[in-house]
């Protein structure tokens, strides 16, 4: 499969390894000889709120903020943040929404209710995933970190990259005891790609 | 973080750099000698990659200077010797190092080899910014040339053009960029890093300038505007403004002038409506390409100005339109209308494709396929405001201040005022803490307080890091102390410069920093005991000081009395580590609630505002995937519901 181009929204809460998730996925797809433009978060902006960062890749370089109503892909880290980031799915609701079930709420703050959700979430995509990416780290790997790369196993199956290519990428970003950590949290997150959720 | 992939690979390699990464390849493919700065996002990680790979890269040296001004006296005096020097900071960095830059830019340095160029990232959105602030006007108060690239790519060939123009012309260059080119990651073909030509012997004194009134308007005259001159001859020339697309037709005879990040903003806008345009995309952005810029015109019926924030592009464009007599109508932001509806494209905050599609609809009535009035679609979804971590040092402080200062409230009966600077605590002035009522800038929070309590009777609290103490709160606190004027000085000693990725400040414990131990670290308590004011110190380096809170209130409490009672300066220094150093030492003694006595009082979750305290059902709830162990949720508990994890 070799692709135009393809736009990524990614969202979640800062600490949640939005920015690891997407350079692996990045340097993966530059590796599969991609122009690649993403565009990442640091500073105070991490600091516990809301995150956006993009990716988009393809023959030509693209800019590092994507037009609303045209990505191909949302994924959100935490199950509410996708509400921030639906004006990007396409009209044609073709949109492929990856969202982890793992919900963050706050005290004295009313967390957007399933209903809610699932209802904004149908009326924007036919293409919806919750992954439990969140019970999947913490029951097989023991550690939420690796969250972000238990979703990075699942997408790949939209993804035209291969899997000694992301473990390349994953190597030039972890090293050591993380990098097998997050190679298994890889592997879990391809094994959910045969379920349906 | 793997630093190694700046320097390693092969010229022709293709690599996937941040754009800030690419600068720093572009600095040391220049055979750049010295880089100083100070953090700020966005400009931060070019200055912690120099630090990782500058032995390695053959150069003499890289340091986190102690603020602006003095980073880019540093590297201005090693430029004017004859070194290859650049120097990086934020927007608002600019302002602190303006005054120097001033004299820098008269000074024309006779050695061969130098050049020095300027890198400032501005934050439009103010993302991680006091204030949004659009630093191309400087380049005119400094009358020097400036480049700004639109991607990674460009960003590390813009790098290595800066060098060459400065070089060439013995003026510093400005290389601008804004968030989402810093922070944009994409392919970067690399090139041959090169080693400096800087030679042992010179003569500094046939280097420098001495700057007589006289001599100095003189060198103005015939140094400034001849080598401003030259720029424009260059910038004309230059391959950096270029036309692209040049035979594109579209039906509206409608062309673009455009630069920077808003380029690429532009394509994807175009792409968008399948349209296509001539554009005049300017890299060389001061001094304009004048004549390059008339014959573009010349071309168009229409021509459409697509800039961030300031008129900086279009009010010169108008002039050169007015200056040529052409009858084209030229579309933009208006630098006259000052009002958000008349403007196609906002004066403030970022810009983005979609507003630059709105725009397009505008000037050439389109119809789009989609509603892009969708933008401002908002769906009902819970605010979150950002917030301290889990194990931040600064919660402590406030839950310890916001008790201080009831019982001082209740025994004198004076107002309370406080005043912040620039730091991670500036998120105690959100709920729960709501510690807030004067910020302007970078160690400015001392000051603040003087003025008030100058003019009033009240207790001025002024709160400030270690970091932005050593950049430009000491100045302030000895104005203070001379004066006698009384107010209380907290200083949040978290030991690093937390907000922007724990960079080290003088004050950090060289044991924990790469390059650390070739550093004096300055004792933060010594230094200020020398500077005569009445010190009071409070350590919670050790996690299991159970009396911690109630300590740092009682020092609070004690010491604003003092400060109102005996009108003294009184300064409390707070000693403790980012959380974000520690734990990458030593695994954090997670916390837990007991349900048999914790009677869900609310307490934690409610005054703490801990990411990982949350109330489940009847009781609070620790995550232990989130605690980091700081204990401060334990002791406070009322019924010593919180107990230490065993480890494991």
């Amino acid at each position: 499969m070799k692709v135009d181009s393809y736009r990524i929204v990614l969202t979640g809460l800062g600490g949640q390894g939005l920015v690891s998730l997407l350079q692996i996925l990045g340097n993966a797809l530059k590796i599969e000889g991609y122009k690649v433009m993403t565009s990442e978060t640091h500073g105070l902006s991490q600091r516990g709120g809301k995150v956006t960062c993009f990716l988009s890749f393809g023959n030509k370089l693209l800019a590092p903020i994507p037009m609303i109503g045209t990505a191909d892909m949302i994924i959100a880290l935490e199950e509410s943040t996708i509400l921030d980031v639906l004006n990007f799915a396409k009209p044609d609701k073709s949109t492929n929404l990856i969202i982890s079930t793992y919900e963050k709420h706050e005290i004295e703050k009313d967390y957007p209710s399933l209903e809610y959700l699932l209802d904004a979430l149908y009326e924007i995509s036919e293409n919806i995933y919750f992954i439990p990416a969140h019970e999947v780290a913490v029951k097989s790997l023991g550690n939420l970190k690796t969250m972000n790369i238990v979703i990075l196993g699942y997408i790949l199956k939209f993804l035209p990259i291969k899997r000694d290519v992301i473990e390349t990428a994953i190597k030039e970003n972890f090293l050591g005891k993380r990098f097998e950590m997050n190679l298994k949290a890889l592997s879990e997150g391809q094994k959910l790609i045969s379920k349906n959720f | 973080m793997n630093y190694n992939k700046i320097v390693s690979g092969k010229a022709g390699t293709e690599k996937f750099f941040l754009g800030n990464e690419a600068i720093v390849r572009g600095a040391i493919e220049s055979g750049i000698d010295i880089y100083t700065f100070y953090p700020g996002t966005p400009s931060s990680e070019v200055g912690e990659n120099f630090m990782e790979i500058f032995r390695e890269a053959g150069m003499r040296w890289v340091e986190y200077s102690i603020n602006e001004k003095v980073a880019i006296e540093v590297a201005g005096a090693a430029y004017a010797r004859g070194a290859k020097a650049m120097v990086g900071m934020k927007n608002v960095g600019l302002n602190v190092a303006s005054d120097p830059l001033f004299a820098l830019a008269t000074t024309r340095p006779k050695n061969e080899n130098s050049a020095m160029v300027i890198l400032v990232a501005d934050d439009p959105q103010q993302y991680s910014s006091a204030v949004e602030m659009d630093s191309r006007y400087f380049l005119k108060i400094f009358k020097i040339p400036a480049l700004e690239p639109s991607n990674p790519q460009e960003c590390l060939e813009f790098t290595k053009e800066a060098f060459n123009i400065s070089k060439e012309l013995k003026l510093p260059v400005i290389l601008r960029t804004v968030t989402m080119i810093s922070h944009a990651r994409s392919n970067v073909v690399i090139g041959e890093i090169k080693t400096s030509g800087i030679e042992e012997n010179f003569d500094l004194s046939k280097e420098v300038n001495v700057a007589s009134r006289v001599y100095f308007l003189e060198l103005k005259e015939d140094q400034i505007y001849n080598r401003l001159k030259r720029a424009l001859e260059m910038s004309e020339n230059s391959s950096l403004n270029r036309i692209v697309n040049e035979n594109s037709k579209n039906p509206y005879d409608l062309g673009i002038i455009t630069s920077g990040v808003s380029y690429s903003y532009t394509n994807e806008a175009l792409d968008f409506f399948e349209l296509e345009a001539p554009i005049l995309k300017i890299g060389f952005i001061n001094p304009l390409p004048e004549r390059k810029i008339a014959e573009f015109l010349r071309n168009f019926k229409q021509i459409f100005v697509i800039e961030e924030n300031d008129t900086f592009l279009e009010t010169q464009i108008l002039a050169i339109a007015q200056k040529n007599r052409f009858n084209v109508k030229i579309h933009g932001k208006d630098p006259f209308s000052y009002s958000k509806e008349n403007t196609l494209l906002p004066m403030v905050g970022e810009l983005n494709p979609t507003k630059v599609a709105l725009a397009l609809v505008k000037v050439l009535n389109l119809k789009p396929r989609i509603d892009l009035r969708q933008i401002n679609k908002k769906y009902n979804l819970m605010a979150r405001q950002a917030i301290l971590c889990a194990g931040c040092p600064h919660r402590a402080t406030g839950y310890a201040l916001q008790k201080a200062i009831k019982k001082i409230k209740l025994k004198t009966g004076k107002d309370i005022y406080f005043y912040q600077d620039i730091g991670c605590y500036t998120l105690l002035a959100l709920p729960p803490f709501s510690f807030a009522n004067v910020k302007y800038c970078m160690g400015s929070s001392i000051a603040l307080a003087q003025g008030v309590a100058r003019t009033s009777v009240s207790l001025n609290i002024a709160i400030i890091g270690d970091g932005t103490f050593f950049h430009s709160g000491i100045p302030a606190l000895i104005n203070g102390i001379y004066n006698n004027t009384p107010i209380l000085v907290l200083l949040l000693d978290n030991g690093w410069i937390g907000m922007t990725g724990q960079q080290p400040n003088p004050g950090s414990d060289t044991r924990y920093y790469k390059e650390g131990s070739t550093k004096e670290a300055i004792n933060l308590e010594d230094f200020l005991h020398g500077t005569g004011a009445n010190i009071s110190t409070i350590n919670h380096y050790e996690k299991d000081d159970e009396k911690y809170i109630s300590n740092l209130t009682k020092l609070i409490f004690e010491k604003g009395v003092d400060v109102i009672e005996n009108r003294k300066l009184n300064v409390i220094l707070i000693r403790d580590e980012c959380i974000q150093k520690t734990i990458k030492r030593e695994a954090p003694t997670i916390r837990y609630v007991n349900p048999e006595l914790c009677n869900n009082c609310g307490l934690c979750y409610n005054k703490l505002m801990c990411p990982a305290i949350d109330s489940k059902e009847e009781f609070a709830f620790i995550d232990r995937n989130l605690c980091l162990g700081c204990g401060i949720c334990e002791e406070i508990c009322p019924n010593n519901a919180i107990e230490k994890e065993e480890p494991k």
